[in-house]
Protein backbone atom coordinates (compact mmCIF):
# COMPACT_ATOMS: atom_id res chain seq x y z
CA UNK A 1 0.00 0.00 0.00
CA UNK A 2 1.45 3.35 -1.15
CA UNK A 3 0.99 6.09 1.36
CA UNK A 4 0.60 9.89 0.62
CA UNK A 5 4.35 11.16 0.84
CA UNK A 6 3.47 14.42 1.68
CA UNK A 7 1.03 13.38 4.87
CA UNK A 8 3.62 11.23 6.54
CA UNK A 9 7.34 12.78 6.15
CA UNK A 10 9.28 13.08 8.68
CA UNK A 11 9.78 16.14 8.68
CA UNK A 12 5.99 16.87 8.27
CA UNK A 13 5.58 14.77 11.97
CA UNK A 14 8.25 16.86 13.43
CA UNK A 15 6.66 20.03 12.04
CA UNK A 16 3.67 18.71 14.01
CA UNK A 17 4.85 17.48 17.24
CA UNK A 18 6.81 21.76 17.32
CA UNK A 19 3.11 22.80 16.79
CA UNK A 20 2.06 21.51 19.84
CA UNK A 21 4.84 22.62 21.93
CA UNK A 22 4.52 26.23 20.81
CA UNK A 23 0.95 26.22 20.64
CA UNK A 24 -0.79 27.70 23.55
CA UNK A 25 -2.44 25.19 25.27
CA UNK A 26 -0.86 22.66 23.35
CA UNK A 27 -2.46 20.44 20.44
CA UNK A 28 -3.98 17.99 21.95
CA UNK A 29 -5.60 14.71 20.04
CA UNK A 30 -9.06 14.64 20.33
CA UNK A 31 -8.48 11.63 23.14
CA UNK A 32 -6.17 13.25 25.15
CA UNK A 33 -8.95 15.87 25.45
CA UNK A 34 -11.52 13.39 26.75
CA UNK A 35 -9.13 12.29 29.08
CA UNK A 36 -8.42 15.70 30.48
CA UNK A 37 -11.72 16.50 30.21
CA UNK A 38 -12.93 13.41 32.70
CA UNK A 39 -10.24 14.03 34.64
CA UNK A 40 -11.18 17.83 35.39
CA UNK A 41 -15.12 16.16 35.92
CA UNK A 42 -13.25 13.96 38.46
CA UNK A 43 -11.51 16.27 40.29
CA UNK A 44 -14.39 17.32 42.50
CA UNK A 45 -14.86 17.02 46.58
CA UNK A 46 -18.15 16.74 47.86
CA UNK A 47 -18.93 17.67 51.32
CA UNK A 48 -21.39 15.60 53.01
CA UNK A 49 -23.62 17.16 56.13
CA UNK A 50 -26.00 15.65 58.23
CA UNK A 51 -28.75 18.10 57.75
CA UNK A 52 -29.85 20.30 54.76
CA UNK A 53 -29.41 23.61 56.62
CA UNK A 54 -25.88 22.70 56.69
CA UNK A 55 -25.89 22.45 52.96
CA UNK A 56 -27.37 25.88 52.39
CA UNK A 57 -25.52 27.77 55.15
CA UNK A 58 -22.29 25.91 53.45
CA UNK A 59 -23.16 27.10 49.77
CA UNK A 60 -23.84 30.63 50.93
CA UNK A 61 -20.41 31.00 52.46
CA UNK A 62 -18.27 29.47 50.08
CA UNK A 63 -20.22 31.31 47.04
CA UNK A 64 -19.82 34.55 49.47
CA UNK A 65 -16.03 33.54 49.23
CA UNK A 66 -15.47 33.34 45.73
CA UNK A 67 -15.70 29.46 45.73
CA UNK A 68 -17.42 27.38 42.83
CA UNK A 69 -19.40 25.24 44.02
CA UNK A 70 -22.48 23.57 42.99
CA UNK A 71 -25.32 21.63 45.17
CA UNK A 72 -25.99 17.92 43.50
CA UNK A 73 -28.16 15.11 44.85
CA UNK A 74 -25.67 12.66 46.70
CA UNK A 75 -24.58 9.37 45.33
CA UNK A 76 -26.51 6.33 47.03
CA UNK A 77 -23.38 4.96 48.62
CA UNK A 78 -23.05 8.98 50.55
CA UNK A 79 -27.06 9.27 51.59
CA UNK A 80 -27.28 10.13 55.22
CA UNK A 81 -30.70 11.46 55.05
CA UNK A 82 -30.10 14.66 53.44
CA UNK A 83 -30.97 15.28 50.27
CA UNK A 84 -27.82 17.15 48.92
CA UNK A 85 -24.11 17.65 48.98
CA UNK A 86 -21.79 20.39 48.45
CA UNK A 87 -19.57 19.69 45.13
CA UNK A 88 -16.42 21.87 44.84
CA UNK A 89 -13.27 21.99 43.12
CA UNK A 90 -10.73 19.69 44.66
CA UNK A 91 -7.51 22.23 43.96
CA UNK A 92 -9.66 24.77 46.57
CA UNK A 93 -10.21 22.16 49.27
CA UNK A 94 -7.78 23.58 51.91
CA UNK A 95 -9.97 27.27 51.11
CA UNK A 96 -13.07 25.15 51.36
CA UNK A 97 -12.24 23.82 54.94
CA UNK A 98 -11.51 27.36 55.58
CA UNK A 99 -14.49 28.95 54.81
CA UNK A 100 -16.20 26.60 56.41
CA UNK A 101 -13.91 26.44 60.01
CA UNK A 102 -14.72 30.11 59.97
CA UNK A 103 -18.46 29.76 59.50
CA UNK A 104 -18.45 27.31 62.22
CA UNK A 105 -19.91 24.20 59.86
CA UNK A 106 -18.34 21.31 60.22
CA UNK A 107 -19.39 18.77 57.42
CA UNK A 108 -20.16 15.16 58.50
CA UNK A 109 -17.59 14.04 55.54
CA UNK A 110 -15.40 15.00 52.63
CA UNK A 111 -14.74 13.16 50.05
CA UNK A 112 -13.09 13.31 46.75
CA UNK A 113 -15.64 12.22 43.91
CA UNK A 114 -12.55 10.49 42.25
CA UNK A 115 -11.25 8.23 44.84
CA UNK A 116 -14.51 6.11 45.49
CA UNK A 117 -16.18 6.46 42.28
CA UNK A 118 -18.88 8.59 43.06
CA UNK A 119 -20.67 10.73 40.96
CA UNK A 120 -23.15 13.02 42.78
CA UNK A 121 -26.48 13.32 40.43
CA UNK A 122 -28.57 15.65 39.39
CA UNK A 123 -30.87 17.45 42.11
CA UNK A 124 -33.12 17.51 39.33
CA UNK A 125 -35.86 15.22 38.01
CA UNK A 126 -37.86 16.82 34.92
CA UNK A 127 -40.87 15.46 33.67
CA UNK A 128 -43.32 16.17 30.87
CA UNK A 129 -47.14 15.15 31.50
CA UNK A 130 -49.11 14.63 28.91
CA UNK A 131 -47.74 16.76 26.69
CA UNK A 132 -49.42 19.87 28.40
CA UNK A 133 -47.77 20.05 32.16
CA UNK A 134 -43.73 20.29 32.92
CA UNK A 135 -42.96 19.44 36.32
CA UNK A 136 -39.41 19.83 38.09
CA UNK A 137 -38.45 17.98 41.53
CA UNK A 138 -35.34 19.12 43.28
CA UNK A 139 -34.86 16.93 46.65
CA UNK A 140 -38.53 16.85 48.25
CA UNK A 141 -40.63 19.55 46.47
CA UNK A 142 -42.27 19.71 43.21
CA UNK A 143 -43.50 22.27 41.27
CA UNK A 144 -45.40 21.66 38.17
CA UNK A 145 -46.52 24.65 34.48
CA UNK A 146 -49.04 24.35 32.55
CA UNK A 147 -47.00 25.12 29.04
CA UNK A 148 -49.78 26.36 27.51
CA UNK A 149 -50.24 29.55 29.52
CA UNK A 150 -46.92 28.78 31.22
CA UNK A 151 -48.60 29.28 34.45
CA UNK A 152 -47.36 27.77 37.95
CA UNK A 153 -50.56 24.87 38.75
CA UNK A 154 -48.86 22.94 41.22
CA UNK A 155 -46.73 23.24 44.18
CA UNK A 156 -45.83 20.43 46.21
CA UNK A 157 -43.54 18.03 48.45
CA UNK A 158 -42.04 18.77 51.68
CA UNK A 159 -43.33 18.95 55.52
CA UNK A 160 -42.33 22.52 56.58
CA UNK A 161 -45.16 24.75 57.72
CA UNK A 162 -44.68 27.25 55.40
CA UNK A 163 -45.44 25.18 52.28
CA UNK A 164 -49.18 25.89 51.89
CA UNK A 165 -48.37 29.89 52.26
CA UNK A 166 -45.66 29.62 49.57
CA UNK A 167 -47.81 27.58 47.30
CA UNK A 168 -51.10 29.61 47.90
CA UNK A 169 -48.68 32.78 46.65
CA UNK A 170 -47.16 31.11 43.56
CA UNK A 171 -50.00 28.77 42.21
CA UNK A 172 -52.21 30.94 39.06
CA UNK A 173 -49.41 32.92 38.36
CA UNK A 174 -46.99 32.80 35.38
CA UNK A 175 -43.82 31.79 36.03
CA UNK A 176 -42.13 35.16 34.97
CA UNK A 177 -44.48 36.87 37.49
CA UNK A 178 -43.99 34.87 40.22
CA UNK A 179 -42.05 36.02 43.27
CA UNK A 180 -39.14 33.77 43.91
CA UNK A 181 -40.00 31.37 46.45
CA UNK A 182 -36.48 32.30 49.06
CA UNK A 183 -38.43 35.34 48.88
CA UNK A 184 -41.73 33.86 50.57
CA UNK A 185 -40.10 31.93 52.90
CA UNK A 186 -36.38 30.83 54.64
CA UNK A 187 -37.06 27.16 55.26
CA UNK A 188 -35.66 23.74 54.16
CA UNK A 189 -38.38 23.01 51.88
CA UNK A 190 -38.08 26.72 50.62
CA UNK A 191 -34.74 26.57 49.36
CA UNK A 192 -35.66 23.19 47.60
CA UNK A 193 -38.74 24.62 45.72
CA UNK A 194 -36.30 27.91 45.38
CA UNK A 195 -33.49 25.21 43.36
CA UNK A 196 -36.56 23.65 41.61
CA UNK A 197 -37.96 26.99 40.58
CA UNK A 198 -34.82 28.20 38.74
CA UNK A 199 -34.57 24.74 36.97
CA UNK A 200 -37.96 25.00 35.93
CA UNK A 201 -37.09 28.50 34.53
CA UNK A 202 -33.97 27.33 32.97
CA UNK A 203 -36.15 24.43 30.96
CA UNK A 204 -38.58 27.38 30.06
CA UNK A 205 -35.62 29.44 28.74
CA UNK A 206 -33.83 26.47 26.92
CA UNK A 207 -37.75 25.79 25.38
CA UNK A 208 -37.08 22.65 26.35
CA UNK B 1 -74.67 15.73 36.35
CA UNK B 2 -71.72 16.44 38.60
CA UNK B 3 -68.03 14.45 37.15
CA UNK B 4 -66.40 12.25 39.14
CA UNK B 5 -62.70 12.42 39.00
CA UNK B 6 -61.57 9.56 41.77
CA UNK B 7 -57.40 10.19 42.27
CA UNK B 8 -56.85 8.15 44.75
CA UNK B 9 -53.78 5.85 44.98
CA UNK B 10 -52.40 9.06 42.40
CA UNK B 11 -49.62 11.52 44.09
CA UNK B 12 -48.65 14.79 43.98
CA UNK B 13 -48.78 16.35 41.26
CA UNK B 14 -51.17 14.01 39.38
CA UNK B 15 -54.30 14.26 41.13
CA UNK B 16 -54.35 18.36 40.35
CA UNK B 17 -53.66 17.54 36.80
CA UNK B 18 -56.32 15.17 36.45
CA UNK B 19 -58.56 17.75 37.74
CA UNK B 20 -57.33 20.58 35.39
CA UNK B 21 -57.56 18.25 32.45
CA UNK B 22 -61.39 17.76 33.41
CA UNK B 23 -61.72 21.64 33.86
CA UNK B 24 -60.12 21.72 30.10
CA UNK B 25 -63.41 19.53 29.06
CA UNK B 26 -65.54 21.02 30.90
CA UNK B 27 -65.13 24.18 32.53
CA UNK B 28 -68.53 24.78 34.42
CA UNK B 29 -68.63 21.63 36.32
CA UNK B 30 -69.60 20.91 39.19
CA UNK B 31 -66.85 18.27 39.95
CA UNK B 32 -66.45 15.33 42.49
CA UNK B 33 -63.26 15.04 43.24
CA UNK B 34 -61.78 12.10 45.93
CA UNK B 35 -58.82 12.65 47.51
CA UNK B 36 -56.76 9.98 49.69
CA UNK B 37 -54.08 12.57 51.87
CA UNK B 38 -53.99 15.79 52.89
CA UNK B 39 -51.47 17.46 49.97
CA UNK B 40 -53.95 16.68 47.44
CA UNK B 41 -56.84 18.21 49.12
CA UNK B 42 -54.85 21.41 49.93
CA UNK B 43 -53.32 21.10 46.43
CA UNK B 44 -56.63 20.10 44.48
CA UNK B 45 -58.58 23.04 46.62
CA UNK B 46 -56.13 25.71 45.71
CA UNK B 47 -56.26 24.48 41.83
CA UNK B 48 -60.39 25.07 42.70
CA UNK B 49 -60.26 28.21 43.86
CA UNK B 50 -57.86 29.88 42.08
CA UNK B 51 -60.40 28.85 38.70
CA UNK B 52 -63.28 30.63 40.18
CA UNK B 53 -64.98 27.61 41.57
CA UNK B 54 -66.12 26.74 45.25
CA UNK B 55 -65.37 24.23 46.82
CA UNK B 56 -67.11 21.90 50.01
CA UNK B 57 -65.18 19.11 51.67
CA UNK B 58 -66.92 16.02 53.27
CA UNK B 59 -65.16 13.29 55.64
CA UNK B 60 -65.27 9.65 53.30
CA UNK B 61 -64.77 6.21 54.64
CA UNK B 62 -61.16 5.24 55.10
CA UNK B 63 -59.63 8.61 54.96
CA UNK B 64 -60.59 9.78 51.94
CA UNK B 65 -62.23 13.15 51.68
CA UNK B 66 -64.59 14.42 48.94
CA UNK B 67 -64.82 17.67 46.98
CA UNK B 68 -67.70 19.23 46.01
CA UNK B 69 -66.29 21.96 43.31
CA UNK B 70 -68.55 24.22 41.71
CA UNK B 71 -68.81 27.80 40.04
CA UNK B 72 -69.62 30.03 42.14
Amino acid sequence: MTQSRSQNSPMRTLARKLRGLFTPGGKKSAGEARRLNKKACDDRGLLVFEHTGEVIRAERLLREAGLDVEVKGPPPQLRTGCDMVVAFELVNQLRVQEVLARGGLAPKDVVSANDVLLEPVSLFQVKRLEGRWLMVRAANMKITLDETDGRIVNISGGGCPDVPWVAHQLCGLKLEQAPEPLSLGQTLCCYSLQKAFEELRRQRACGA
Amino acid sequence: MSTTIDTRGFSCPQPVLMFLNAVKADDHGPFCVLVDNDASLENVSRAARNRGFSVETSAEADGVTRLDISKQ
